[in-house]
């Protein structure tokens, strides 16, 4: 004799669809942020004036031991130049910012040969400070 | 006449998916903070031509940096007086060209100074250019 299997309804939960979207979301959001130099350590300078940048594709930073990160890549300043002439390629003006995050101690042995580099690799320079409304 | 409700249903809003939603909430929150556009200072250094800005630099006012002072062509200031006078000896010079002021700093001068004092220069409607130890001349805006 044979008997009938019940067959069981089984369906994916779709109640949690939402909530598993809205993560993927927010998961792609933080993978899209290109430059991640959130791992450098670094003070900024202040400034009694300051506005907000533009998007940038390039961000120098000085840490507060004197070290160059590149779009978070440490490198040397030898190298510097060409890395940012790469990374702006033939992008038009106004879409050519570098930003420049130097630790407020660094020297000027170090960040004038930034901004040397930035310059000549033709970067629209913005210097990331800290607003102060008092001044020195 | 009025008719009274008899039966009054208590409807209580699902609480089981309570944590979830504050996590999600904060996430969101946080992805937002951390994604604000940094703000700054605009500088754009067009590049320069060393040759022909060495010709003009002895008519340039030449502003020296050290990791505690201030001088104008050689005479240090205090650093309140600095824009002021700045402003003063840029007003004689009507060409955009003569505004050109060459800054020189020594290798340990901070950067946290060094931009307090471009920042005056800028004020004062002077236009800053670098000169760096190896003689290279870099102007900014």
């Amino acid at each position: 004799m044979k008997v009938a299997r019940r067959q069981f309804k089984v369906e994916v939960p779709s109640v949690a669809m939402g909530d598993i979207a809205f993560n993927l979301l927010v998961f792609f959001v933080i993978l899209a942020k290109a430059q991640d130099d959130s791992h450098v350590k670094w003070q900024p300078a202040s400034s009694a004036k300051v506005e907000a940048s533009n998007k940038s594709v390039v961000s120098i930073a000085i840490d507060i031991h004197s070290k160059v990160f590149l779009n978070g890549q440490e490198i040397g300043l030898d190298q510097l130049t060409a890395a940012i002439e790469k990374r702006l390629g033939d992008a038009p003006a106004g879409q050519r910012t570098v930003m420049l995050k130097i630790d407020k101690q660094a020297q000027a042995l170090k960040f004038e040969k930034v901004l040397a580099s930035a310059s000549e690799a033709g970067g629209e320079i913005v210097h990331i400070l800290q607003e102060n409304k008092e001044t020195k | 006449m009025k008719m009274r409700r008899q039966n009054k249903m208590l409807i209580e809003p699902p609480s089981v998916a309570t944590g979830d939603i504050a996590f999600n909430l904060l996430v969101f929150f946080l992805v937002c903070a951390s994604s604000q556009p940094d703000r700054g200072r605009k500088q754009d250094i067009p590049r320069s031509d060393p040759q022909q800005q060495q010709t003009e630099q002895s008519q340039n006012i030449e502003v020296s940096l050290t990791r505690t002072t201030v001088a104008i062509d050689g005479n240090v200031l205090p650093l309140p007086d600095f824009q002021s006078k700045l402003t003063e000896m840029l007003a004689a010079k009507p060409r955009p060209e003569d505004k050109i002021v060459v800054v020189k700093s020594t290798p340990d001068t901070p950067y946290d100074y060094w931009i307090a004092i471009t920042e005056r220069i800028d004020l004062a409607g002077g236009i800053v250019t670098l000169q760096l130890e190896e003689e290279q001349t870099t102007t900014t805006n």
